[in-house]
């Protein structure tokens, strides 16, 4: 009975190419992790919800909205470049340079957010000015930088691996890079809950987790 | 009588349908949202975007229409159909499509990706096929004797065009306007993928109802009772516009013929 229910999962978009190699026979949405936060909380039928940040499914446990949220993977920034590097960055201060067309995600998206605390680490809080399109999920950065339209952007290092050859990557210095921890609940309007707590139950077991490494994301500390 | 009562209920199920969503917005609505700053900024973006594209529209849809309309020639209804495609493309591909043609890295080379001049673009794109069809179909509809006896009458072409052709046509050119209109200030898809969204900048209402969905659910309705109210009043204009005009240059035209 449970292992033939097939799971409607809500997943951050920086899951999208991990996720159907982690569970091949359910159903999946990815999207920005607050959009999906927001159809959970307009009543959308979901099993499962999975975020790029702990913050969201937190809110949605306080509202009473999902169980209890479990961390179950980690993940870091990197700044991305097209292959030909038109605005010529090199380092996470060119983007100083005038005319550079940074593209980021939008407040409230995980990585807008994140992409905040890492400018302000940085003491570049003044390269926002360069932003010219806040983007509502990570692969939305990842394909305008990819294209080559914008000169720059901030993702994920696992959102990077999945365009190789089409971007250049400039890494993050340890210090300046924020806590970016995935968690996942259930839903507790959820019709399939055994199945969706098993589900979740398996995203720590060895399998799901060496997939997720395989990936590039980082083990929970 | 029974079968009157079912077309009645058919009607009204209708009619319920469509006005909800509309009557939802404005129930939960709260007034004060409207005065942030993403709110006005996003208005003021649409507008402007709005009406620009709209006067090139004009601008170029107008002689365009009116040359497909009174030219026969080989190929014609292969460029009439090419004129109406945009219309039934998907936003989607139209963003794309604008990339590939006017992106930094597609066929033209431009700068326009992220700048207010792209949502322009954008709303021209996916709006003007709709004035333009409306106004092939206005100009071809316009009475050839009325235009052949303003010529004998030794009235000049480009005076024949605006005395007589224009006047006739304005009826068809009006609706088709504001149809434009109405789609232009929706436009959503392409502009996303073309312009991006930044607030102030290239951020739309529309655009603006979609980030606030994900922050904020109470500044969405508030956005979209925005839209709704924009979009109703200007639609009204342009057909008040369009009807009171026709009727005031037909007069104009038959005097003056």
């Amino acid at each position: 009975m449970i292992s033939s229910a097939v799971l409607t999962i809500l997943a951050a978009a920086s899951l999208t190419n991990v996720f159907p190699q982690v569970a091949p026979k359910d159903r999946f949405s990815f999207g920005g992790s607050n959009m999906l936060a927001a159809q959970i909380q307009q009543a959308a039928p979901a099993d499962v919800f999975a975020s790029a940040n702990t913050k969201l499914p937190e809110q949605l446990y306080e509202q009473g909205l999902v169980e209890k949220p479990v961390v179950f993977t980690r993940n870091e920034l990197i700044l991305i470049v097209p292959k030909k590097n038109p605005a010529d960055i090199h380092s996470v201060y060119d983007l100083r340079k005038p005319g550079v067309k940074l593209v980021v995600g939008a407040v409230g998206v995980p990585v807008g957010d994140y992409t905040r605390v890492v400018l302000h680490n940085l003491g570049l809080d003044d390269v926002l000015n360069s932003v010219v399109s806040q983007e509502t999920d990570v692969r939305e950065v990842l394909a305008k930088v990819a294209l080559g339209e914008a000169d720059a952007g901030f993702v994920y290092t696992t959102d990077a691996r999945t365009v190789r050859g089409k971007v250049a990557t400039i890494g993050i210095r340890w210090s300046a890079q924020p806590i970016v921890e995935y968690a996942v609940a259930v839903v507790k309007s959820s019709h399939h809950l055994a199945a969706s707590r098993a589900f979740v139950k398996s995203l720590l077991g060895r399998t799901a987790q060496a997939k997720l490494r395989a990936a590039g994301f980082l083990p929970v500390r | 009588m029974i079968r009157r009562a079912a077309v009645w209920a058919a009607a009204l199920v209708a009619l319920a349908f469509l006005a909800l969503p509309i009557v939802a917005i404005f129930a939960r609505l709260s007034l004060t949202r409207l005065s942030t700053s993403v709110v006005s900024d996003a208005l003021v973006v649409s507008l402007k975007t709005t009406f620009a594209a709209q006067a090139l529209v004009l601008a170029f849809g107008t002689p365009a229409a009116y040359v497909l309309a009174t030219h026969r020639f080989r190929g014609r209804s292969l460029v009439v159909t090419l004129v109406e495609l945009p219309i039934v493309l998907p936003p989607a591909v139209a963003g794309i499509g604008l990339l590939a043609a006017f992106g930094r890295v597609g066929l033209l080379h431009t700068r326009l990706p992220f700048t207010q001049a792209a949502v322009i673009v954008a709303v021209a794109f996916v709006s003007g096929p709709l004035y333009a069809r409306q106004a092939i179909a206005a100009f071809e509809g316009v009475d050839e004797t009325m235009v052949a006896a303003s010529r004998t009458l030794g009235a000049s072409r480009a005076k024949t065009f605006f005395r007589v052709v224009l006047p006739l046509a304005g009826g068809g050119l009006g609706a088709g306007e504001a149809l434009a209109f109405a789609r232009g200030m929706g436009e959503f898809g392409a502009t996303i993928m073309f312009a991006g969204s930044l607030q102030g900048v290239t951020q739309t209402l529309p655009l603006a109802v979609y980030q606030e969905f994900d922050v904020d659910f109470h500044t969405a309705l508030a956005l979209g009772a925005l839209l709704v109210g924009v979009s109703a009043g200007l639609l009204i204009t342009v057909k008040w516009l369009a009807s009171s005009s026709t009727s005031a240059l037909r007069f104009a035209a038959s005097s003056s013929v």
